[in-house]
Parts: C-alpha cells; structure tokens; sequence
C-alpha cells in the first residue's frame, strides 16, 4: 500500500474544496477549487460494501474529478444533496412480499410487493432469465433480482420476508 | 399529427409514476403527468437529446448551446430502449429538420391479460397458445406426413395384438385349467397362439418404430437445418444479443426435446392413450362394479402425485440449477488456469469447487430422503386398487354377488382384470407428469421459434444489384449506435476514392471498428447511407459485396483443418496455384513449406497450434486470395511485436497497391503512408489529412502521436 501511495495519487477528495449544488437544468453541480461544474456525475466503487463512501465524482463526460471518501463527512445539507442523487442513480426498490413466482417459457415471472427508498409501496412484476446468475444471494444473507430489462431489486434480509415469500423464493436461492 | 410517445415510470422524485413524453411531427416535445402538461418546447431550441443508463434506472436529458443541461424525465430500465427510440427520432428531427417515426412500434404489453411483455420474446408468458405453438411445430413434420401416418395405423397392430394376452388367458382359465377338462393341445393352441400374435407383434413393431423414427429424425433435422440457416442471415446484433451458447443450445439442444416429445408422442402417448381405453372398455363389458373399483385410489393418487410433484420438481430443478454452477465454477476455473497456477491459488480455487459440490451433494441428499419418503406411499395407496379388485374378485369368485357387485365372476376373469390393471395405471401414472413434459417441450419450441421469427436489423433486398464495385465507399451521414440509446458514430460523411488507402484513427471505443462494420454490412446504419460506387449497400447483394471484400482483423479466426482448407475459405473454388500465391503474397508460403505436411498440415482449432504472426499471416492469405477490391485491416497486426508486424507490414504495403483500404492501426506509425487518415472523436470526423497535413495542423492527431512516441520513449528508457 505505501508503494502505491507514494507512486499513484489515489484523488481522494478534501470536502473543504467541495461545494455540491442543484444546476438549472436538474443535475446535480459541484464547485471544486476554481473548478465549476455544471453537471458531474456520482458512482459507488464499492456499492454493496460502502454505499455512502468512496464515491467517484466525475464531470458530465465521465472524467474522474476524484473521489469522494466519506459521504458523512459533508456538512448535513450537502451531504443530503449528494445522497439525493445517489439515491437517483441507484435504483433498487426493496421486495418486501413474494406474491407469486412462477416459472414460464424458461423464464422466471415474478409479481411481488416492493417499497422504495421514499416509502412508497406498490406492486410489480418482472422476468427474471437465467436465475443462476439473476438471482444471486449475497454473503449477509440479502438477495439481488436482476430481471431481464436490467432492473434490480433487493432483499435486505432474507429472514425478514414472510414464510410464505421465502418459500415462494426458496428453490431459486443459492 | 403523427407523434412519439414514450411512456416513462418514474417522478423526478424517484417515485412511481404514469408520465408521457412525447415527440410531435412538427418537432414539440411535451412532457404529461396524468392529465397535467408539466412543459412544452421545441426541437429546435436544444442541440442534443441524450439517454444516461443508471443501476436500475434512467434519465432523459436534453443538451442546449449556453444553457445547463436539463433532465427531462426519469424512468426505470424497463423504459430504457423506448428512450433511446425517442432520442434517436429527436435528435434526427434536429439534424435534418424533418421527423422519421419508426414503421412499427415494440408491442410492450400483451393484447390479450394487459401483462407486460417479456422484452426478448414476442409472445406473452401468460396468454401463448401451446396448442398453436403445437401446430407450428407439427407442421415441420408436414414432408413426413406420410411415414408418420403409415407408420402409426400399422403400429396399432401390435397394440391390438398386446392387449389379447390377458383374453387368451381367461379363456385357457375358464374353460381348461379352473374346470380341469382341458388337454395338453388345448393349452398348447392357446399358448402358441400367443406366441405368434407375440411375434407378429414385435415384428410389425420394429418395423413402424423404423419407419417412425427415421421420419421423426428427418423432422429434427429440418427444424436445425432451418434454425442455422436463419441465424446465419441476421445482423451481428443478433450474436451481439445472445451469447453462443445460448444460441447452441436452441439450435442442438431445444431441437432434441422437440424431437424427444414429437417421438415419444408418436410411440408412447398413441399406445398408453390405445391402451388405457381398450383396457377400460374390456374390464367395463366384462363387469362395470369391478370396473370403477380399479378408479378408487385414483383421485388421492393423482391429487398426492401432483401435489408432491411440484414439491419435487422445484427441489430437483434447485439440484440441477446447483449442479450448473458447479459446471460454470469448473468451466470459469479451467478456462482460467494459467492465471490461477500463476498466481499460486490452486487451493483457494479447490475450495470454491468443494464448496459449490458440497452444497450440491447436499440438496441431493435432501432429495433422495423426501424421496424416497413420499413415493413409497403413493405406490401403496395405488397398490390399494389391487388389493380391492383381488380381495372383492376373490369374495365374488368364491361367493358370487356381494353388496353391490353383482354378476358371475370366474377365475379367469379375476385374472383378466389383475392383467388389464397395469394398462390403467401405466397411463394415469404417466399423465401426472405430462403437464411438465409439454411445458418444458413448449419452452424449447418458443425458445426455436424466436430465432426463426426474430427479424432481421438487416433488411431483405428485393431486388439485389450486382453493381461492379471498384472500390469507390461513401458514408453519407452516418448514425449509428448498437444501442439505440448510445450512438457511436453520429453523422459521418467521409468518401473514400477507389485505390485509395484510409487509415481510422482515434482514442478506443471512438467508433473506428463501427465504421468498417458498417461497410461490411454486418450492421445497417440508423440513419444515413453507405453507397458504393453510388449504390445503397443495403441494393447491393450481400455475396456479391462479400466477395469483393477482404477482411483481417486482430484476432482473425482460423477453422479447424489445413492450411489449404484455411486459405481457400475466401474462395472455395481457388486453384492450387492461386493459394501459392495468396500465401506468398502474405509472407505464408515460407513456413508452411516448413511444416511436415505442407499444406496439408492439420491446424487446430483457432488455430492455437500457430504463433500470432502466423496465424495473421494466414489471415492476409485468406483475405486477398480473392483478389479484393476493398481490402479491410481491423488492428490486422497490432496484437504483434514489433520485428513480426515489419514483416507482415512489408506484404501489406504490396497488397494493398491500388486497392481501397480501410485500416486501423494501434500503432499510428504504421498507418503514416496511408492516402489520407481520418481522426474519429466522439462519434463524429475530427479531422482528415495526410500524416504530414495533420502533424501541422497541430490537432487531435498530432496529438495522440506526440502521446505514442512520448509513451514509445518511456518504455525505452525503463527497459519496457
């Protein structure tokens, strides 16, 4: 590690340089040093271990401006600002009820019960291919749906779903 | 007004939401929630609409000169290919000052339940017809009709001849052996008579099997025959969409189940059908009580068979769908072998294995256990059946009526209905499972059907030109994007003069290798046209392009045999001599008189055998053996070192003498002779020059040339 430290400048961001704000247009803009952008760009390194930390902040063509460690460490309004986008790009409702699973045409078609991150509950089918890889659990007992239009959706807890949801999901979960 | 309505999901809040952006003929862009128009503006008033894919979600957002960007609308991935449709027909509207609305529309939601639609598979998981999807598939049998029907109308011989055993058997019962007054030629008649229909039986069997299944595999082989065939005529895009063994398995595997049931529904289901209703009409003539004793058990069979089947079922399909990741885990770890030996992870990677087989063996387990613990039963309660017709048969063979039984009932019929037994429960037992057959059988069929009615991104020329082609290529505004949501090259107009050499240059992923794509037609533009020689490429027959077209690319595949078969790929109907002198020309010829069998020699695979030199070498031979009017080089020597790529780039520059050639080189140096070089930045033409023009003009290429040989000079002083 302290070879690359001393050879690679990692970009780590200091949030006294950072001024995150709303730009006319909707997108999210950030006042770095003498720098004004008027649209960047936030992506999670590490989205399953650290949602809130290790953000990438890259201007609207994609050019890395570096990396924002902690999201916490903002002041309370911009942290918000940037959890709000993040929340933007990250869309992955949570399942909360299996309501029915069932397998059709080699496709696993899947109607369930889903809470958003504002908590609004509504349902939702979707079609899952392939569920060896579509379906995948994940080492703390949590499980990601990826159907086949690219939409994700996530049980925080396995546990924490109904007998009948965990059943309806069981013969598809590794 | 003709209009564009794309149906997004999401509020600018991320909530759910039913909003409507739409694009109208006279170039307004609106945006409705519910019945509220939220704004209004015109294509003319922004540069650019664009589509950002997020995780799980995405945004429209429209460009300005001088005004931030603005998000339009948000909207889940579900949304995502109907936004880049919208982006495609506004930012055409904005190009060329007129509106193009697509011919016809993706159906996203099924007609008949409302359901949305599967977004790869153009029928509705609910509401599919299996009866329809039957039909289509029996119609490929439509050639065979005859063997077929032959062969089922002399199959039910046998079938008849079958079910007169146990009549025979009564027979010898009632009137020999339970009255004792038969005599040894008696019992041999009988028993011979039985021998025969045996043999006769078997023998007319073997002979409609024949029959049967040589028609059935004809069948088999058309549908793969005409599964390839289509394949073989889509766009990349198609090959881009489905991974190989994707396709291979619908093409080999997804026939055979096809095959397995057409067969076995020939075979089995006519004779378990045949069966189960000469048996029944028997047992009913010969006493109808007895008769609905042998149905008792069958309603708690049926209802415990297919209760515990689904049970079953979803336990043995999470076996198989272990088992397949232990095949991935294997099949992941030996493709990458020398990356785990290399890093010394043999044990780790031991562990991963054991640890996805353990976990297999365990669901197993777990399977035989539930098993073998729910079947017994069911055989029991079926073995009931049995157990009644012998125990109420014996009572009225001894007695004669009981309860409700009524009728004379002898010895030989008891074991008349014993025999006929089996030919009820065969069927019934089977028919619990048939549900699944058809619908694992009905799986394959659609998963065939899609490739056979996917259209194809290529349209079909009505009539084809064979227009001379000299070499003279011209992209005339190009659009173009493998998503229709990404554009690649965005309005290209470049024209290439027939001998005339042009190199592509530009950062990766600019849209270099789209370009030659595109005039190889393995793709058609979005917008815009390729013309050669003042021909639409989409006019001109896709043979007769190919075989005035040579290609090499950076990792040119070599087909399993010789070298001879290698090189005559591009022209089957080479003579020997024109294969020597492809090879010469290709600097091949040397090595391949070096190896023992010449070229005869027997290549592998790939190719694999052969060093990256050769095998580019061998590539150039198949490319120009044809003789060429345009000679394509995609990155054709950039996976070789240096002293090789001289080589192979001294045979290049002598092929390519007065024929067109479209090049791309990794390496800029070797691209310095070309006629003119044109720099691809962001999908569109940056610049375009000679070497020398664009060195002084200072641009984008003096650029990336200055940042080559700065990075060249690096190496050398590190030792690189």
């Amino acid at each position: 590690m302290e070879i690359i430290d001393t050879q690679l400048d990692l970009g780590i961001l200091d949030v006294k340089d950072l001024r995150f704000y709303i730009a006319d247009g909707g997108f999210l803009g950030l006042k770095h040093k003498d720098e004004d952008y008027r649209h960047i760009v936030l992506r999670r390194i590490m989205p399953m271990e650290y949602p809130m930390e290790y953000i990438s902040v890259a201007d609207h063509e994609n050019k890395e401006i570096g990396i924002l460690r902690d999201v916490a460490a903002l002041p309370a309004e911009q942290c918000a600002m940037v959890e709000h986008e993040l929340d933007n790009r990250y869309y992955s409702p949570q399942i909360i009820e299996v309501l029915s699973v069932r397998d059709k045409l080699g496709y696993v078609y899947m109607e369930m019960k889903l809470k958003n991150k504002q908590g609004r509950i509504y349902d939702k089918s979707c079609a899952i291919k392939d569920v060896n890889r579509n379906i995948r659990t994940l080492p703390n007992n949590s499980a990601v749906i990826f159907d086949v239009d690219g939409n994700r959706f996530i049980v925080p807890l396995i546990s924490d779903l109904s007998k009948q949801s965990q059943k309806k999901l069981d013969a598809y979960l590794y | 007004m003709k209009q564009f309505i794309f149906e997004y999901d999401l509020g600018i809040d991320m909530n759910p939401l039913d909003g409507k952006l739409i694009f109208a003929e006279d170039g307004s862009i609106s945006n409705h929630a519910g019945d509220s128009e939220l704004f209004r503006f015109f294509a003319s008033e922004i540069t650019e609409a664009v589509v950002k894919a997020g995780v799980g979600c995405g945004l429209l957002f429209v460009k300005a000169e001088g005004k931030d960007d603005r998000i339009l609308c948000r909207f889940t991935m579900t949304g995502l290919k109907q936004a880049g449709e919208f982006c495609k027909i506004v930012n055409f509207f904005i190009n060329n000052g007129t509106a193009a609305f697509p011919e016809k529309e993706e159906k996203r939601y099924c007609e008949e339940c409302g359901r949305p639609m599967v977004s790869e598979i153009n029928v509705c998981v609910f509401c599919y017809s299996k009866l329809g999807i039957m039909k289509r598939a029996l119609g490929f049998a439509k050639p065979y009709m005859k063997q077929i029907t032959i062969s089922q109308l002399f199959g039910l011989i046998p079938r008849i001849l079958f079910m007169l055993s146990p009549l025979f058997i009564r027979h010898l019962v009632n009137n020999f052996l339970e009255p004792r007054t038969g005599v040894w030629s008696d019992i041999l008649l009988i028993a011979g008579g039985m021998l025969a229909i045996r043999v006769v039986a078997d023998a007319v069997q073997i002979v409609t099997a024949r029959v049967f299944n040589k028609a059935t595999i004809a069948v088999t082989n058309d549908l793969r025959v005409h599964t390839y065939a289509k394949l073989q005529g889509h766009s990349m895009s198609l090959f881009a969409k489905r991974t190989p063994g994707d396709l291979i398995r619908r093409i080999m595997d997804d026939t055979s189940t096809i095959n397995e049931f057409v067969s076995d529904l020939g075979r089995w289901i006519v004779d378990l059908f045949f069966n189960f209703v000469i048996a029944f009409a028997i047992l009913l003539y010969f006493n109808w009580q007895l008769t609905l004793l042998v149905f008792l058990p069958v309603p708690i069979v049926i209802f415990a068979l297919r209760r515990f089947w689904g049970v079953m079922m979803a336990r043995f399909e999470r076996h198989w769908r272990q088992g397949s990741r232990c095949n991935s885990i294997l099949h992941d770890i030996i493709k990458g072998i020398r990356t785990v030996k290399s890093f010394g992870n043999e044990e780790r990677e031991i562990a991963k294995f054991s640890r996805a087989t353990r976990r297999h063996a365990k669901i197993g387990e777990e399977n035989e256990i539930l098993w073998s613990l729910l079947f017994p039963p069911i055989g029991f309660i079926m073995g009931v059946g049995e157990f009644l017709i012998l125990f109420v048969g014996g009572w009225m063979v001894l007695n004669g009526s009981w309860w409700i039984f009524s009728g004379d009932l002898l010895i030989g019929d008891l074991v008349l209905f014993t025999m006929y037994l089996g030919f009820i429960y065969g069927p019934l037992r089977w028919m619990v499972h048939f549900p699944r057959w058809l619908a694992n059988t009905t799986t394959s069929m659609v998963k065939v059907f899609e490739v056979l009615d996917d259209e194809s991104e290529l349209k079909p020329i009505s009539s084809p030109h064979n227009v001379p082609i000299t070499g003279n290529v011209h992209y005339d505004g190009v659009f173009f994007g493998y998503k229709s949501y990404e554009p690649v090259l965005k309005n290209i107009t470049v024209d290439i003069k027939p001998g005339e050499m042009i190199g592509l240059v530009g950062k990766s992923g600019v849209g270099k290798s789209t370009m030659i794509n595109l005039a190889m037609r393995l793709y058609d533009p979005n917008t815009g046209k390729i013309k050669i020689n003042d021909t639409d490429l989409r006019d001109i027959d896709s043979d007769h392009l190919h075989e005035n077209m040579g290609v090499v690319f950076q990792d040119s595949f070599l087909f399993a045999g010789s070298f001879y078969e290698n090189i005559v790929y591009g022209k089957p109907d080479a003579t020997f001599e024109e294969v020597i002198a492809a090879s010469k020309a290709a600097n091949a010829h040397d090595f391949i008189t070096q190896t023992s069998d010449g070229y005869n020699t027997y290549i592998g695979e790939g190719g694999q055998n052969l060093s990256g030199g050769e095998r580019q070498r061998l590539s150039i031979a198949r490319a120009i053996i044809k003789n060429p009017d345009i000679l394509i080089l995609d990155e054709a020597t950039s996976s070789l070192d240096v002293e090789t790529e001289a080589s192979i780039q001294e045979s290049l520059n002598r092929i390519t003498q007065g024929r067109t050639t479209i090049a791309i080189a990794h390496r800029l140096s070797t691209l310095r002779n070309a006629d003119r070089l044109v720099v691809l930045a962001e999908g569109g033409v940056e610049e375009v020059g000679t070497h020398a023009e664009l060195l002084k003009k200072k641009g984008m290429y003096y650029n990336l040339v200055m940042a080559q040989r700065q990075n060249s000079r690096k190496q050398e002083t590190t030792g690189g």
